[in-house]
């Protein structure tokens, strides 16, 4: 019966959104941002238009967006202690696993490289590439490959929190020229959003690396009892 | 001096987020204590300034409205950064003393309490709808690592609950903001203010966004997420999420509703979140009333509270212009005097239970005979809740209670006289409760001065705004451009 109540009510309302997302798109926008952007191009530093609205016309909201991820980064590692990275549940024996890491690890740094420098003038960039270094990560240590900066030591919260506080420094750098917060000046603008999306590309794979070693290995009833005795 | 004070609103809490993170508790403690300072200055610099020179537009990055986000930097977004800069360093200043040091885990606080207030700031600030709900999200998020902290199975349930909550409540807003998207071509608030007039947004807009942000306020009956979260964390924590957490998705709903209620509104989504709110009194004020625990009579009081919120829609629309400022007003009043107050009830509450050592109500006898202090401290709080004269949420009320006579809407009347009836019940239960004597001998602990000072001063200032009301009603009121005549 409550099944039958909630599917009625996703129908009508994917009706509903449906028809007044018809209704809305069979109109002309009063203003047209992608002109906007376009004209400001060349002022961005950058030469990707998506590059630019992230980085440089809205900035801030990516600034939040990034402290979004250190926050969820931070309260998985609040929550639990990192298992032992010598636990007997992380190693592994595979050796078709073992031999492929070989091949995929150097090949996936490259690739996270390379897409870092392709959002400067195509598709790609810090969150792109934030994500094949997390994957790259989560492989090693899925492959039982310790890694060492993953204990929940200062090293891993500075990972953290780099690629924020990057960003947050460049913002700040603004306001002390006397220009408003978040202005690059105009000729180091596309240098400084290259420093910005490399030391993003860093947190962002920190974070997921991160929310993936805190996550138990093997969720087992025995888990909580032996935390609760630690306390 | 502006151009100094807005960066340093923004910057200080996520710079000291950021420090925080990579210190202990105690040097944590140390660097917030600098960043409360910092903070109030700050914020009270904003306010001022604003009073006297009028609002301001401020374009982050230097890039203009549609193209990039802007700050509007009015008068009643000043209010409550000036707000949060009050509860936010009074449940600091608490927490430094009250959380402890030896467990680890609760060195997060810090950061996370950071987090929260940049996501505050951002969100009363907020001149866009975008980012709007990045601030909403950085919130909702550093909230819910705040209730899981320490990472308790109970605590990590209602973490995890009020997390999907916050999540689909969110979902709700972003839809909402696709369609206004859709719609315009730009998430400028100010921009869309304009066109709304000659491009009337649909309907489904105001109803979407309304759902979702409803579910974050926790308005009657989507509130089964508030008791547990706000409950089960700690005192200091609980102050924040009742006193300002809830508030901000509110906020967002009010301004959405003052911006485009006239075009998108109807009398049936006023009317209906006014009746919601009203049950929400009814049935919080009465569940408040029926608890064992001390800290879930406070959260449910929360539920009742918040339910005078939504009074707002009815009264302004389809109203003359004064009745809606006079509603306009007595919420914003309202909003104010709760957050005082109910911040102040919650870390007197965490008080009491440090000295009982025992969270139930039961547990309380004797207090008021060996603690006068912090059941003092409680009392005054709920004077404010009870809307008794002279507090500020008695002008608060009587505000609402005039604009309900001035819009012809007599039945809003009963319940506000009805919610001050019902919330004296549950605080007096309390009363009953501590003043049952025990014996001669004093078996409790005895809390630091320092925990015993902060919610006296907050409730003596939710009294006190019943005097000063006059002030942040006409700072609030300020538009971009144009200061105190």
């Amino acid at each position: 019966m409550k099944l039958l109540l909630v599917l009625i009510a996703a129908v009508v309302l994917t009706v509903v959104l449906g028809q007044t997302a018809w209704q809305i798109l069979a109109q002309p926008t009063p203003v047209d941002l992608r002109e906007l952007v376009a004209e400001a191009m060349p002022d961005s530093g950058v030469a990707h238009p998506i590059t630019a609205v992230l980085l440089n016309f809205r900035s801030y909201d990516t600034l939040l967006e990034i402290g979004v991820l250190v926050v969820a980064g931070m309260a998985g590692l609040s929550m639990r202690a990192v298992a032992p990275l010598e636990a007997p549940a992380m190693r592994t024996s595979d050796t078709l696993l073992q031999a492929l890491l070989r091949w995929f690890v150097p090949f996936l740094l490259v690739l996270s490289a390379y897409l870092l420098w392709a959002g400067s003038d195509r598709s790609g960039g810090a969150f792109q590439a934030g994500a094949v270094l997390g994957a790259t990560g989560v492989l090693l240590r899925l492959g039982g490959v310790p890694l060492d900066f993953l204990r929940p030591g200062l090293m891993l919260r500075l990972g953290l929190v780099l690629g924020f506080a990057v960003f947050l420094l460049v913002a700040v750098m603004g306001a002390i020229r006397g220009d408003m917060f978040l202005a690059y000046p105009q000729e180091w603008a596309g240098l400084l959003i290259v420093v910005i999306e490399a030391a993003l590309t860093l947190s962002i794979a920190m974070v997921l690396v991160g929310l993936f070693a805190v996550a138990p290995a093997q969720a087992t009833e025995r888990d909580w009892p032996s935390r609760e005795g630690k306390r | 001096m502006l151009a100094l004070l807005i960066p340093g609103l923004l910057f200080t809490p996520l710079a000291l987020a950021v420090l925080c993170l990579l210190v202990n508790f105690r040097i944590g403690r140390l660097f917030s204590w600098v960043g409360i300072i910092v903070q109030v200055l700050v914020a009270l610099g904003l306010w001022a300034t604003v009073a006297d020179q009028g609002g301001l537009y401020y374009d982050l990055g230097g890039w203009a409205a549609p193209l990039g986000i802007e700050l509007r930097v009015d008068g009643l977004a000043v209010t409550f950064v000036l707000l949060t800069a009050v509860v936010a360093s009074a449940a600091a200043l608490h927490a430094g003393a009250y959380l402890d040091p030896r467990k680890g885990y609760q060195s997060y606080f810090w950061p996370l309490l950071w987090f929260l207030w940049a996501g505050l700031n951002g969100v009363w600030l907020a001149g866009d709808l975008f980012n709007l709900y990045v601030g909403l999200e950085l919130i909702s998020l550093a909230a819910v690592g705040l209730v899981a902290l320490g990472g308790e199975a109970p605590a990590l349930r209602a973490a995890l609950r009020y997390l999907y909550a916050a999540l689909l409540g969110s979902l709700g807003y972003l839809l909402a903001v696709a369609l206004v998207y859709g719609s315009y071509g730009t998430l400028s608030l100010s921009g869309i203010a304009e066109l709304a007039a000659d491009h009337p947004p649909a309907p489904l807009i105001l109803v979407l966004a309304a759902l979702g942000l409803a579910l974050k306020t926790a308005l009657f009956p989507l509130h089964f997420w508030l008791p547990a979260a706000h409950g089960i964390a700690k005192s200091p924590v609980s102050a924040l999420l009742s006193a300002l957490v809830v508030k901000a998705s509110f906020y967002i709903m009010a301004r959405l509703w003052l911006e485009m209620g006239e075009q998108a509104g109807s009398i049936w989504l006023a009317q209906g979140l006014g009746a919601l709110g009203a049950a929400g009194v009814v049935v919080g004020s009465w569940q408040a009333f029926r608890q064992s625990r001390l800290k879930m009579v406070v959260a449910y009081s929360s539920v009742a509270q918040i339910g005078y919120l939504f009074l707002l829609f009815p009264l302004s629309w389809g109203v003359a212009t004064t009745t809606a400022e006079l509603a306009q007003q007595g919420i914003t009043l309202h909003l104010i005097s709760h957050a005082l107050a109910k911040a102040a009830m919650f870390l007197a509450a965490g008080n009491l239970i440090l000295a009982v050592g025992n969270p139930q109500v039961s547990a309380l006898a004797g207090v008021s005979r060996f603690l006068p202090f912090s059941l003092f401290s409680f009392g005054l709080a709920a004077v404010s809740l009870m809307g008794l004269p002279p507090s500020g949420g008695f002008v608060a009320k009587w505000l609402l209670l005039q604009a309900s006579l001035a819009a012809g809407q007599w039945w809003w009347i009963g319940v506000l006289l009805l919610g001050s009836l019902l919330s004296a019940l549950y605080v007096f239960r309390i009363f009953r409760a501590s003043f049952l004597e025990t014996g001669s001998d004093d078996p409790f602990y005895h809390p630091p001065r320092s925990l015993e000072v902060i919610p006296m001063a907050l409730a003596v200032m939710a009294i006190g705004l019943g005097f000063v009301a006059n002030l942040p009603l006409t700072v609030m009121a300020l538009p971009v451009g144009g200061g105190v005549p």
